[in-house]
């Protein structure tokens, strides 16, 4: 039987070969090499990996990417289409590679750097492969060893950043097998804040493969509001990491929207390294048909004095498959950590399936650590009493489904985002009413 | 407006409702008391069209139809409204929200056109003081967080903005401390009307101070066993029910 690392796609040819960004760099250059060493000694993870216990890759391991993309013919109306945020700063990528003239990173704020990745490789040597390890299972190796483009967020100590920034990654009809290995790096300095939202799109049935790793790092009392959208099309695969270090008290809000793609992995992770760090990792996951999507999240509270605060809610239709493992470590002298974790799931089908599996490690005695998994279906005491108020059974269920999910969202206090992402849930779940 | 004949009905297939019979005029109020276990809360639920209780027997007539071949959707666009005894909270759906898509589905049904945003507020500001309800409830999730007596004043504000022709208030009094209490008698007091009924559930006499029926019913082991003026409610308030568990099975007065 072919192993997992015997793959169609020689993604290590294409290293070998490719022109990739940042080349007279030594330090790069040396990073790049031991991704590659450590991805050609590991492949890509199989099923035996605990970690990747309910994703297979077999599928995407049997297909083959294309590494080059050509010219977008996009213009400005068609990206402000599928932008989720009007009034923001916005990154635009497409098929892999930023796009300037389709991004509005005009008049930017005084401490606020936006730029391409690939062109600012010299400014992060001190960031880059800090939040994550290439030896760990998954695809970091991989993506280290690839990484073409991305976003760079940079903010100065103090700057509280007014305008939301939407970095939107745009896959289309002309390159649909397109494989792109994106590396977004975001640092916020000393008390300094800012608002990012990582929307992945697809403009037609794409079958490509999306490999991203955002790295964060957060300054002490430094505020980063997080969010990511993800709706690629139906054939794509979306493998992703969202990295963070945060020294103390800084606040790390996330919120991960999955609309899923064939296929959608997320490995969400934070490290709370100093006193009075919060870190509020939040998701919603809509999926149907033959989607397939996996979060595995993981919060370290190092360090006394800490808090993370996490809901993932997931709806489930058709013969679609979740996977929801979060880990919540409490490390020997973190006392006085305040941890809550939920995760809910609603089944819409009787041919979906989900797993989920909450894992709390404790190494310190004075916490309080609570945590929570359901799966179920549409309450019938909310439905009889929709139904009484006289809205028929089928705009009852629908808008009992869409309040589920929506109501994660509800924890997003800024409003303009909250109702942009509330939008976007309701195209998927009509409210019915 | 209602007419329920000889209504028998079960629960997992035990009888609970023994043969029922009532006739409510327009704008009458009628008063069911009962002790724990008589079926008030059956009769308020077969009425509404809950899952789960079989009826064995007997009909509703409402407005001349049988009101137990409707949905429960049906029987509310018809003007059937049953206040909770138990209101559910809904998160994720925001008050103002489930009014308006309430109030639509009836409007619907009589062939209206969807109430206007603006009239809309209008009209459900102007239904919030009869129940002395601050705006912010409009744009809170349905019933979460809301103490008891909120619960029970955000049913009654569906009712005045619904407007139903009969409503079943299922011991609308539990749980109500006294100025609670006071302000919900005082919404459902503004809310009667000539063309309007109410059946009021209540294990307690002290509903009927606020709210005075027109005529009040004992309900016993599934059967109407005594009818007659308020006066009645202040003899069960003094003798309390054990009378009537002394009186033979089967007795009707």
């Amino acid at each position: 039987m072919k192993q997992l690392n015997e793959i169609t796609t020689p993604f290590s040819e294409v290293a070998a070969t490719a022109t990739l960004p940042g080349a007279g760099l030594n330090w790069l250059t040396q990073l790049r090499q031991q991704a590659k060493a450590q991805f050609d000694r590991q492949g890509l993870p199989a099923k035996k990996v605990e970690d990747w216990k309910y994703t297979s890759l077999w599928a995407l391991s049997q297909q083959t990417f294309s590494h080059t993309a050509s010219e977008t013919s996009l213009d400005t109306a068609q990206v402000n289409q599928v932008a989720a945020l009007e009034n923001a700063y916005r990154l635009v990528i497409i098929d892999g590679q930023f796009n300037a003239a389709l991004s509005q990173l005009d008049g930017l704020e005084d401490g606020l750097t936006i730029a391409s990745i690939a062109e600012s490789f010299a400014q992060v040597e001190s960031v880059i492969g800090q939040q994550v390890e290439i030896d760990k299972p998954g695809l970091t190796a991989l993506n280290t060893m690839l990484m073409q483009d991305g976003v760079y967020v940079h903010v100065a100590a103090g700057q509280k950043i007014a305008k939301p920034i939407e970095v939107l990654v745009i896959s289309t009809a002309e390159n649909a097998d397109l494989a792109s290995h994106l590396r977004h790096v975001i640092q916020i300095d000393a008390g300094a804040q800012a608002t990012v939202v990582e929307h992945y799109v697809s403009l037609a049935e794409t079958k490509g493969f999306s490999n991203v790793v955002s790295e964060v790092q957060l300054a002490e009392n430094a505020t980063l509001n997080h969010f990511k959208l993800q709706h690629e099309s139906m054939g794509q695969f979306h493998i992703a990491t969202l990295a963070a270090k945060q020294a103390a008290g800084s606040v790390w809000n996330t919120n991960n929207i999955s609309l899923g793609s064939k296929l959608a992995r997320n490995d969400i992770h934070t490290q709370l390294l100093g006193e009075g760090a919060h870190v509020t990792m939040d998701g919603l996951y809509l999926v149907e048909a033959d989607q397939h999507v996996d979060n595995h999240t993981r919060i370290d509270h190092a360090v006394a004095n800490t808090t993370s605060d996490e809901v993932y809610k997931g709806v489930l239709d058709g013969n679609s498959h979740a996977v929801f493992n979060g880990k919540v470590i409490v490390h020997k002298d973190a006392q006085k950590t305040d941890s809550s974790q939920s995760n809910k799931n609603l089944l819409l089908s009787r041919s979906c399936e989900v797993d989920s599996k909450p894992e709390l490690e404790i190494y310190a005695d004075d916490v309080k650590c609570a945590h929570g998994s359901t799966v179920g279906q549409i309450d019938e005491q909310h439905l009889f009493f929709l139904r009484a108020r006289g809205l028929d059974e089928v705009a009852a269920r629908s808008l009992l489904t869409y309040a589920f999910a929506v109501d994660v969202l509800q924890r997003i206090k800024d409003e303009p985002i909250r109702q942009a992402l509330s939008n976007v849930i309701e195209k998927r779940l009509p409210k019915g009413a | 407006m209602l007419e329920i004949k000889n209504l028998h009905a079960s629960v997992d297939g035990k009888e609970i409702l023994r043969g029922i019979n009532l006739t409510v005029n327009p704008g009458e109020v009628h008063a069911i008391m009962g002790p724990n276990g008589a079926g008030k809360s059956t009769l308020s639920n077969v009425l509404a069209g809950r899952d789960g209780y079989e009826v064995t027997q007997g009909e509703v007539i409402y407005k001349g139809e049988n009101l137990l071949e409707l949905e429960p959707e049906e029987r509310a666009q018809r003007g059937v409204f049953l206040a909770f005894q138990y209101p559910v909270e809904i998160p994720g759906v925001s008050n103002v929200y489930l009014l308006k898509a309430a109030l639509n589905a009836v409007r619907k049904y009589q062939g209206q056109d969807e109430v206007d945003a603006i009239d809309f507020l209008t009209l459900v500001r102007d239904k919030m003081k009869l129940v002395k309800m601050d705006e912010q409830f409009l744009h809170r999730n349905v019933n979460e967080g809301f103490s008891g007596g909120e619960k029970k004043r955000n049913e009654i504000l569906q009712m005045a903005v619904l407007e139903p022709a009969l409503a079943i208030l299922d011991e609308t009094d539990s749980g109500l401390d006294i100025d609670a209490l006071r302000i919900v008698s005082e919404g459902v007091n503004a809310l009667r009307a000539a063309d309007r009924s109410i059946v009021m559930i209540t294990h307690y006499q002290r509903l009927l101070d606020h709210i005075v029926p027109d005529f009040v019913h004992v309900l016993s082991q599934g059967q109407i066993v005594k009818s007659g003026d308020k006066e009645l409610a202040k003899e069960l308030e003094k003798s309390g029910y054990s009378w009537i568990h002394d009186a033979p099975e089967g007795q009707t007065a």
